[in-house]
């Protein structure tokens, strides 16, 4: 208990102008004492506002909560959010989400930050030289429709991030007014190889993964844990999986060469040489000696010695791998970004599908995907093989008038495609944009958009589970700035342009919205219940659950057509492999201006607002170089210097460089804050679909003779134990998998 | 290399300060009494007495309505914060009270009515941020268990309002303030004449009789953490 005497002592003592100013001879710090006793500081300053009007439930100090969808990436969370005062305070995730389950990650918490972040942009603004000036929103439709007066159909280009939902369909419609097909969906981190690789071995695009089922799961580079697809709901899939089926607890395996934040969770983390994914998997086949056919001829020539030379992987590895395998059963075999990221990338994946067939998963933990009964509104899938038609088609001179919205390309295109310059060579840019970043500072016309937490929508994600669902996108409180607008309703705008008649009874989009939920009031489990009271009850969820329509799986992945490339020679010039790191916060980079993401440490190094180049240890002995040292890291492309951090858990013939920082534009919190690795990409694409091969880029590092403090949270000896034995460990060479297990 | 200096010079000058602040402050004064706050200009001179103060039997016209202080400041029982009626709250009444309609202040309210526009009052009483008081909590101590008149619990902290027009702040507001009546030995009784003290108090696990033993003594919370959360 308190002594009421000292309490009093401190309490409501005057401070008088002599103590102050001994204080403040004395110390900076001692400054904050005068503020001790001296309560009532605000007493006659500050204004307290009232609601002019107040419904009963709204009682300042207590909070409301609204059901909402996360809009932070396309998986597709929903939220619950915490309303104060008419202000927003903090997410949760929504108990009734079957994705989420109440549950959200750090991005989806950040969601505030999109909506509060004083760098929003709040007003049209129009290119007048370097400059960009404030414009009337009619004035901006109005040039809109200038602009586009005259022009053909395929002059015109789309460049969006994944859409889904009304706003996909209504979009669609626009394009179509347009009489233009140039739809481009670019997502710069996205499935893309993975997805073509799964219509052919399993027919659909994106099964649904069953972790809770397999008793192992052998993963290739998916980071399920922290960006790969629908990350929260993995995680929740993850964790009864290592609770077990009949208590046996799942393994799990992770093969990549750079260790992500699933790969630290793994029973067993091997480093592959880079690309070699799709060998270790026919190896491992062929180590299973359960295949027949012409599976067993593929196969037949990947033997222990010579998976082992071109993986790097021990031959006792791959054996304790496949025994592990053929004792538990089912188990679930991923493909993810890591295996994807090459040249050969299809072939990667096909032969780890592959792997999948023979180990008789394909129906037991990869099951049918359920779909919306509502094509228009399934998701338009972002990849980048649409970007690398855009950027042609730039360079050609082809499009007119260009509109961007949702993707930073110039800051995500790799630096080989030039992007920037080609995007010049568009007649008039449009920018429909949160903030001014570095696509939006080329744009002749930027347009100010409302947050998701401003804004009307629904949304369709692309891993479902459990039934198919609807999002609901709601305003949790008004605007903050009274310029900014919501993509429907800008939309809607501008097709009013174009077709009037058929959209004059739509005031708004939140009008269109409603009227064409309403119409499918039946279909949407709201038969017989009246217009209103079905409205109300689907925004009070936020999720509009559907049985929806279960796609078939075929089993077909076969070995027709499945050659996998010779381990590439080295390199003398630029002897490194460049791992791009997608780390489970910044994700591509579209949200950097996030203090919270800049400020949460990455969970493998404890590195926070900056960017470091992950280098092995050994590599760093040959090297020359410590932790600190500032490296020049070159490309055929182009070169950015950063931070060297040694990590063990990265393949000594690689480095990594984790993506989404470095932006030259977008807001105080990003802006000059680490390197972007973009940059230095070259353009080398998967042969089979087109898509950006990430991982396929070569460099070289030199010394720059600088080196700085590397701001982490992990203790300076890099995180040695010192000597305290807090964690036992045994070298993986003296463990016998088999008794492990 | 001056970064790890700046520490302990930084410490050193913390402690020399501070000590020689106690040092010459030995005996402060005693916080209990009252301390009028600042004269507060609000937009509308809004006169608490006009409709909490009591009735003139003499002349209906003067004197006040006794109105509840719970029937405008409804949030205080509902939250930790009391908040400001909302505009809509005058409205309800004054559209009906034609007599005062064309009173210069009655004017000015609904000129802010028809504008839809909050009245910007000005704060009266206000605590820093890093502590919580919690209004709900007091009004179910005194007024909902004790039974005690209305006007008498809120005025513990905000006086005598119905003798005020525009309010001021009539006492400390400050820690050592609000401990001399935490700490005061409340007499108290639990219904069936079973003593009770301390926290079970006044978390409510026991309802005070009706009629208190003068021996049984009660404290208000004293952790920290009641008020600094
Ligand atoms: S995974 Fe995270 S960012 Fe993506 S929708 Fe879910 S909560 Fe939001």
């Amino acid at each position: 208990m308190i002594d009421s005497g000292s309490v009093k002592q401190l309490a409501g003592h005057p401070f008088d102008r002599r103590d102050f100013l001994k204080v403040l001879g004395w110390s900076g710090a001692a400054v904050a004492l005068s503020g001790c006793g001296n309560t009532s500081i605000e007493d006659g300053k500050e204004t307290v506002v009232s609601y002019v009007e107040a419904n009963d439930y709204m009682v300042p100090g207590i909070g409301v909560y609204y059901n909402s969808t996360c809009a932070q990436c396309d998986a597709g969370c929903s939220i619950n959010g915490r309303v104060r005062e008419g202000r927003v305070l903090k997410l949760e995730g929504n108990p009734d989400s079957a994705i989420n389950k109440g549950k959200l990650c750090g991005l989806g918490q950040a969601g505030v930050q999109h909506h509060y972040n004083p760098d929003r942009v709040r007003e049209p603004l129009l290119r007048n030289g370097n400059k960009g000036e404030t414009i009337s929103w009619d004035k901006a439709y109005a040039l809109i429709a200038e602009k586009l007066s005259g022009v053909k159909g395929e002059e015109i280009a789309f460049l969006s991030g994944g859409v889904s939902g009304h706003l996909k369909a209504l979009l669609g419609n626009y394009l179509d007014s347009l009489g233009t097909k140039n739809h481009f969906v670019y997502e710069a981190v996205a499935p893309g190889v993975v997805r073509a690789a799964n219509v052919k071995a399993y027919g659909v695009e994106m099964p649904r993964y069953r972790f809770d089922k397999a008793q192992v799961v052998l993963s290739f580079g998916a980071d399920f844990l922290g960006s790969w697809v629908s990350p929260v709901h993995f995680s929740q899939q993850y964790a009864q999986f290592r609770k077990g089926v009949n208590g046996q607890r799942g393994v799990l395996v992770q093969v990549e060469s750079k260790m992500t934040l699933t790969g630290a969770n793994a029973d067993r983390w091997l480093a592959v040489k880079p690309g070699t994914e799709g060998v270790l998997a026919l190896g491992i086949i062929n180590a299973l000696g359960i295949a027949t056919g012409e599976v067993a001829e593929l196969v037949k020539g990947y033997d222990r010695a010579r998976v082992s030379s071109e993986t790097g992987v021990a031959p006792g590895q791959i054996d304790k791998i496949a025994a592990l395998l053929k004792l538990r059963s089912p188990s679930l075999v991923l493909a993810g970004s890591a295996a994807e990221g090459y040249a050969h990338g299809s072939q990667n994946a096909a032969a780890i599908h592959l792997l999948n067939q023979v180990l008789g998963n394909v129906g037991k933990t990869v099951e049918a995907p359920v779909s919306v009964p509502f094509p228009q509104m399934a998701p338009a899938k972002g990849n980048t093989a649409a970007l690398k038609t855009l950027n042609d088609g730039l360079a050609a001179g082809k499009y007119k008038v260009l509109f961007n919205f949702a993707a930073n390309p110039v800051f995500t295109a790799p630096g080989a495609f030039k992007f920037k310059d080609n995007l010049a060579k568009a007649g008039f840019k449009v920018a429909f944009a949160h903030y001014l970043d570095e696509t939006a500072l080329q744009a002749d016309l930027v347009l100010p958009l409302d947050s998701a937490m401003e804004d009307w929508g629904t949304q369709v994600p692309e891993y479902m589970t459990e039934g198919a669902q609807i999002n609901i996108q709601q305003p949790l409180m008004e605007r903050l700035h009274a310029n900014t607008r919501g993509m429907g309703d800008i939309v809607l705008t501008l097709i009013k342009q174009r077709r009037a008649d058929e959209y004059k009874a739509f005031e708004d989009y939140y009008a269109y919205l409603r009227g064409a939920m309403l119409q499918n009031k039946g279909a949407l489990g709201g038969g017989g219940v009246d217009d209103d009271t079905f409205w109300n009850e689907t925004l009070t969820q936020g999720i509009v659950k559907l049985a929806g329509s279960t796609g078939t799986l075929t089993a077909h992945a076969a070995a027709a057509g499945l050659t996998l490339p010779a381990p590439a020679a080295s390199d003398e010039q630029y002897p490194l492999h460049l791992i791009p790191g997608v780390t489970a916060s910044l994700r591509d980079g579209r949200h950097t201006n996030q203090p919270w993401l800049q400020e949460s440490p990455d969970p493998l190094t404890t590195i926070v607002w900056d960017s470091w180049v992950e280098v092995h240890p050994k590599k760093a002995t040959e090297l020359g170089i410590v932790e600190g040292d500032i490296v020049e890291v070159t490309s055929k492309t182009g070169s950015v210097k950063a931070q060297v951090y040694l990590f063990p858990g990265i393949h000594p013939e690689a480095i990594s460089i984790p993506v989404g920082r470095g932006h030259d534009a977008m807001g105080r919190y990003a802006k000059g804050y680490g390197v972007n690795p973009f940059q230095i990409m070259d353009a080398v694409f998967d042969a089979a679909t087109g898509e950006l091969a990430m991982h396929e880029t070569r460099v070289n590092i030199k010394k720059t003779g600088q080196r700085v403090l590397v701001v982490k949270d992990e203790g300076s000896a890099g995180a040695l134990q010192m000597g305290r034995k807090i964690a036992a460990r045994v070298s993986t060479d003296q463990v016998d998998l088999s008794k492990e297990v | 290399m001056y970064r790890f200096l700046r520490l302990p010079v930084l410490l050193v000058g913390f402690f020399m300060a501070a000590s020689s602040y106690a040092a010459s402050n030995s005996q402060p004064a005693l916080t209990t009494e009252d301390a009028l706050g600042p004269q507060v200009v609000q937009p509308i001179e809004f006169p608490h007495n006009r409709h909490a103060g009591l009735h003139d039997a003499s002349d209906p016209t003067k004197g006040g309505m006794e109105i509840n202080c719970q029937y405008c400041h409804t949030y205080a029982r509902r939250s930790a914060v009391a908040g400001i009626p909302p505009l809509q709250k005058c409205i309800g009444c004054h559209q009906n009270i034609e007599s005062v309609r064309n009173k210069s202040r009655i004017v000015e309210l609904f000129k802010y009515w028809d504008a839809k526009k909050a009245v910007p009052w000005k704060k009266v009483h206000d605590l820093p941020d890093f502590v919580r008081f919690n209004h709900e909590r007091h009004i179910k101590r005194f007024i909902e268990q004790q039974d005690r008149p209305v006007q008498e619990a809120c005025g513990y902290c905000h006086g005598d309002v119905k003798e005020m027009t525009v309010a001021r702040r009539q006492k400390p507001l400050a820690m050592g303030w609000c401990a001399s009546c935490h700490e005061k030995d409340h007499p108290v009784v639990a219904e069936g004449g079973t003593p009770i003290a301390g926290q079970a108090y006044w978390y409510s696990f026991q309802k005070p009789a009706a009629a208190q033993d003068a021996n049984t003594k009660a404290r208000g919370p004293n952790d920290c953490w009641q008020c600094h959360k």
